[in-house]
């Protein structure tokens, strides 16, 4: 049965969570929770975790990236001496879009160095936008964001290890007719998270993804690695 | 003949199920598990004392954390040493996140948060200065952010999100979350009694909660 004093902590929850009490307040909630009956505890602990997992997405609003120099900081104070950190030239990863080098395959080509703000911004902006994740075989994450309104999706990669010397990952948008390349990916292109703009998805139903000798093929000449629907 | 992709022998193209053929309403999680697994794996590397996976974990988390820090102090020199104290406290305590009980992201903001707000108030104790709160004089910082597609993608929606309240519950929270008060000095600050207080925070982060999708 609650009570009513059971309600009043319960209200609580809300103010605990969004750190809106003083610390004798906290203490005192925190002892009355750890002596409330169980179903109440497991109530207060429910809202807690339903808010602050409510604002981890809020904090997208707020996000800054932070100096360079602090990231420094913050890596050689953990530093020992028996470890050295991977530096990245590249600052962050939820940082700015990375600049993809592109060799230029066939006619098909279709992706474009960065997501230009412009096509990027009219695709988030539209009202028909999908995304479709999935795993890369090797490791990382390719999602796409589109919009057929706009013809247009924008490719985030999160993670993808490089390709082996020699090769090229190639992205491929597939028809009914069969794949037109739609871009290639060298070592260098592949940072821990790079962006590229899909400008024309006209009739594609999937983004397909291979592994192609030198710097990219006309058509696919090995198998498909990890497929994207754009459904 | 080169045959690279036989370094790849498993095929794993797994579309991501809360958001695969969905409309992107905000009906849908803003943030995909994967990118959570993802946090919660590298702090069970992190507990093990692993360097690679702690400045993996700041790279991929940094923006949030220093963003909020940044929102709640105000000043851009303590917003650095809190972010700094933050990430230490991470590499002392990853050994405390519990996957059970909430997401990576989410434990690492609540801790920062909570330096955040310690830090406002022992700099009001100290100096007994009359603070300004709220989003009228907090620093739009978010729009100088050079930002991922993703990041971006997430921000529109909280945004129209943050619509979805009303504007006392959303002044009550800002008030709260960024401003550094307690429910009580909100409460005296809006001349509303507690009771008033509290059912605007509770149901307007209900209601954030349900726009967001937030499970």
């Amino acid at each position: 049965m609650t009570e009513p004093t059971d309600f009043e902590l319960l209200e609580l929850a809300t103010p605990y969570a969004l750190n809106a009490v003083t610390d004798d307040e906290r203490a005192a909630i925190e002892r009355r929770v750890a002596a409330a009956p169980g179903a109440v505890a497991e109530a207060f602990h429910s809202e807690v975790r339903a808010v602050r997992e409510t604002l981890s997405v809020v904090a997208a609003s707020t996000a800054v990236e932070a100096p360079a120099r602090l990231r420094a900081r913050v890596l050689t104070a953990v530093a020992t001496p028996h470890r050295r950190f991977r530096w990245r030239t590249a600052l962050l990863a939820a940082a700015a879009a990375v600049v993809i080098g592109l060799g230029a395959v066939g006619v098909g080509l279709a992706l474009r160095p960065a997501p230009t703000p412009s096509t990027a911004e009219q695709v988030f902006a539209a009202p028909d936008v999908h995304t479709v994740s999935g795993q890369m075989p090797g490791g990382g994450s390719a999602t796409v964001i589109f919009s057929r309104e706009k013809n247009a999706g924008v490719l985030v990669m999160n993670d993808v290890p490089p390709p082996k010397s020699g090769t090229v990952y190639q992205m491929w948008l597939i028809n009914d007719r069969g794949p037109a390349s739609a871009g290639t990916m060298d070592a260098r292109a592949v940072a821990p998270s790079t962006t590229a703009v899909l400008p024309d998805l006209r009739h594609s139903t999937a983004l397909a993804f291979t592994v192609e000798p030198g710097s990219g093929s006309t058509k696919p000449t090995t198998p498909i690695i990890a497929q994207l629907p754009l459904i | 003949m080169r045959r690279p992709e036989s370094n790849y022998p498993a095929l794993r193209t797994r579309p991501n199920p809360t958001t695969r053929g969905r409309r992107l309403c905000y009906g849908s999680m803003t943030r995909s598990p994967q990118v959570d697994d993802h946090l919660a794996a590298l702090l069970r590397r992190v507990a093990n004392r692993d360097a690679d996976a702690f400045a993996d974990f700041y790279d991929h988390t940094s923006a949030r954390v220093y963003g909020l820090v940044t929102r709640v102090v105000r000043d851009r020199g303590y917003s650095e040493e809190t972010t700094q104290e933050v990430y230490l406290q991470v590499w002392q305590n990853a050994a405390n996140f519990n996957p059970a009980a909430g997401s990576a992201m989410a434990w690492l903001l609540t801790l920062a948060h909570r330096r955040a707000v310690d830090r406002v108030r022992a700099e009001q104790a100290a100096t007994q200065r009359d603070s300004r709160y709220g989003s009228a004089t907090a620093e739009r910082a978010a729009d100088v952010v050079a930002e991922s597609a993703i990041l971006r993608q997430e921000r529109r929606q909280v945004a129209e999100c943050l619509d979805s309240m009303t504007d006392t519950q959303r002044e009550c929270i800002e008030l709260a979350y960024y401003g550094g008060l307690t429910y009580a000095q909100v409460s005296e600050r809006l001349s509303a009694n507690l009771a008033t207080i509290k059912s605007r925070m509770r149901d307007g982060l209900r209601s954030l909660r349900n726009c967001l999708g937030v499970t």
